[in-house]
């Protein structure tokens, strides 16, 4: 807006008409009064941008007139024309505000000047009216934008899934969110700013927060990254939680610490139903491999029982003697596989004492030699004579030699190429350090990849009804609860090699042992 | 003359169980280990019929019906099958083969899947030769 009209106040009616023609030719748009009473009259009415006014009039003077209006609009920009020299009259309209002073006679430019000033001051008023207004405005702005910030970190508070928990500097409970509430059983009420870190945790978790607090102002780290923990509570339920703080530091001060804590209740559950329901996919798939398995049982069973009969019929010993053995073979399979089971389902600890790893290789050997002979496979044991007696569980070593030596021969016989001379060679080491490391290795088919990766899964096995599909995951349990390891070395068609790494105790465990049991 | 029927499988115990079914209904048993001793013995001795077994070692009872089933020498020789595994895979596995190698196999007349009762046994070479 620029300031455009003027209202021209002069008892003297040739000077108001000069002052406006010439006004007007620069634009201008002009009102004009004769006398104090009339110029305020026209004020009021016309509402001008600028007066110039006379002080000398008859009845109501410049100077009063002045005095009216700025007490309707102090803002009013009024310029006084003043005669030579009435130094008083000028004072006192400087008092009343006046914004500039013409002397008499007018002239055009002085009068010019004077009602730039004037228009000069009404813009830079304006303008400062509008930054102020602007100013205003961004500061509600600004505080309704704090305030939804504000409500919005309440509202996200409030309907987190995670208890959230904030103690100021004195410990003092405030911030306290319903998932919290649930949490720890005490309703917001009772807790909000009445309670303090020792009135809701534990005294291990509110001496571990304040230990924690103390250490980030000196170590300048403000944030306890998630973990997982079990949180007591006051009314000593315990629940499995994801933890994470974060200390609020203003100044070097402590200023107070925010902690969160996700309920893990419903995953842990949810974990634990899926551990068993893979559980129990693995006894579906454990019993089609064990009907399997006890057909062939049954298979045989049933006909050693009938070739038994025949003999008893026509008293024939050597029919009797066959089915018997086929009997025998039988019962003992069932046998073996109840032990497998057993030994698959159970934990079992492993029972060390003395032995001489050699000769229980030579056991084994002993046991599967005649099966071995009429398969024509040479068994070959390269035994370290360096390995004497050491502290480990022999059981353990018998059943894992025994598994792998007869998978060693059946993959003799699976291999295409008949024209190999078939040999399972079984070695013994005993590198530095407390432990044996015992090798299988076999000149028959090797495994292919997929044999490969599902090895040590249970009931998979590659020799169709006639494997229980227990046998390395037998072997791999007992090695492994015996903090031992098994490892394989396989090529298709050329062979494999097991590994197994077994530690013992030394001669001192022993006797702790042995005292213990004593005991 | 008693009639000669060959029991080809891989384990002792089944051998046995067929040989004493085959004696007690006056056959001549014969028996082979393996697929390959198998074939060898059906040139050696002609048998009447051959009691085969599926899963043997090397895949042998698998390839030697397919073979006995696809050579003109063969051709007519009755096969029972005595085997543990379905009639099912043991059909996939001819497929398998018969990919491999080419020749499709006609499906046995005569699948026994094991355990069978000694007179059922009896029942299917008598029905094959007599």
């Amino acid at each position: 807006m620029s300031a455009n009209r003027i209202l021209i106040v002069d008892d003297e009616e040739i000077i108001v008409r000069l002052l406006s023609m010439s006004l007007r030719s620069d634009g201008y748009e002009t009102l004009a009064a004769h006398s104090g009473e009339e110029g305020l009259k026209v004020f009021q009415e016309s509402d001008p941008d600028i007066v110039v006014t006379d002080i000398k009039m008859p009845g109501m003077d410049g100077l009063e007139l002045l005095k009216k209006i700025k007490e309707l609009d102090p803002d009013k920009e009024v310029i006084i024309v003043t005669g030579h020299g009435d130094i008083d009259s000028t004072i006192t309209a400087l008092q009343y505000g006046a914004s500039d002073f013409i002397n008499k006679p007018v002239r055009d430019e002085a009068l010019a000047i004077a009602l730039d000033r004037a228009k000069e001051k009404i813009s830079i008023r304006e303008k400062l009216e509008e930054y102020t207004k602007n100013l205003e405005e961004k500061v509600a702005e600004a505080t309704r934008e704090i305030r939804r910030k504000s409500d919005f970190q309440q509202l996200l508070i409030h309907s987190s899934h995670d208890a959230i928990v904030a103690f100021n500097s004195n410990w003092e409970v405030v911030v306290y969110n319903p998932v919290a509430a649930r949490m720890f059983d005490q309703a917001p009420g009772q807790v909000m700013k009445r309670t303090d870190i020792d009135g809701l945790y534990t005294e291990d978790l509110a001496k571990m927060m304040k230990a924690k607090a103390d250490e980030s102002l000196a170590e300048g780290e403000v944030t306890m990254p998630w973990k997982e923990m079990v949180l007591e509570t006051k009314d000593n339920r315990q629940v499995p939680v994801r933890f994470a703080a974060s200390f609020l530091h203003e100044k070097g001060e402590f200023v107070g610490t925010v902690n969160f804590f996700q309920d893990l209740t419903r995953i842990k559950e949810l974990e634990r139903d899926l551990v068993q329901s893979e559980r129990l996919a693995a006894v579906g798939q454990t019993v089609s491999g064990l009907a399997h398995y006890v057909k062939n049982i049954l298979i045989g069973l049933k006909g050693g029982s009938y070739v038994v009969d025949v003999g008893l019929q026509k008293n024939d010993t050597e029919k009797l003697k066959t089915g018997w053995n086929t009997i025998k073979k039988n019962i003992r399979r069932v046998a073996d596989l109840t032990q497998d089971l057993l030994t698959y389902s159970k934990e079992r600890k492993p029972e060390p004492e003395a032995c001489v790893p050699n000769e229980i290789v030579e056991e084994v050997v002993a046991l599967v030699k005649d099966v071995a002979a009429s398969k024509d496979i040479k068994l070959i044991t390269e035994l370290d004579p360096a390995l004497e007696s050491v502290v480990l569980d022999p059981g353990t070593l018998h059943r894992c030699l025994l598994n792998l030596i007869n998978n060693a021969m059946d993959a003799c016989l699976e291999d295409e190429d008949v024209s190999k001379a078939f040999a399972v060679r079984i070695t013994t080491r005993k590198p530095p350090g407390d432990e044996i490391v015992i090798s299988v290795a076999d000149n028959g088919c090797g495994m292919d990849e997929e044999t490969q990766t599902q090895l040590f899964t249970p009931m998979f096995s590659s020799k169709g009804g006639k494997g229980t599909g227990l046998g390395l995951l037998v072997t791999q349990k007992l090695v492994e609860e015996h903090r031992g390891s098994i490892q394989v070395d396989t090529r298709e068609g050329q062979g494999s090699e097991f590994f197994i790494k077994l530690p013992f105790e030394t001669a001192d465990a022993a006797d702790i042992n042995t005292t213990e049991e004593e005991m | 003359m008693n009639k000669k029927v060959l029991v080809v499988d891989d384990d002792a115990d089944v051998r046995s169980f067929v040989v004493t079914v085959l004696e007690e209904n006056g056959y001549d048993p014969l028996t082979a280990e393996d697929g390959v001793e198998g074939l060898e013995m059906i040139d050696q001795a002609r048998p009447d019929l051959v009691i085969l077994d599926v899963l043997m070692p090397r895949g042998s009872g698998i390839r030697l019906y397919h073979r006995l089933k696809t050579d003109d020498t063969y051709k007519e020789m009755p096969v029972i099958m005595f085997t543990g595994i379905a009639l099912k895979s043991f059909l996939k596995s001819q497929k398998a083969l018969a990919e491999f190698k080419g020749g499709e196999v006609p499906e046995p007349d005569i699948y026994l899947e094991k355990p069978v009762e000694p007179e059922e046994l009896a029942r299917a070479v008598k029905q094959k030769i007599g």
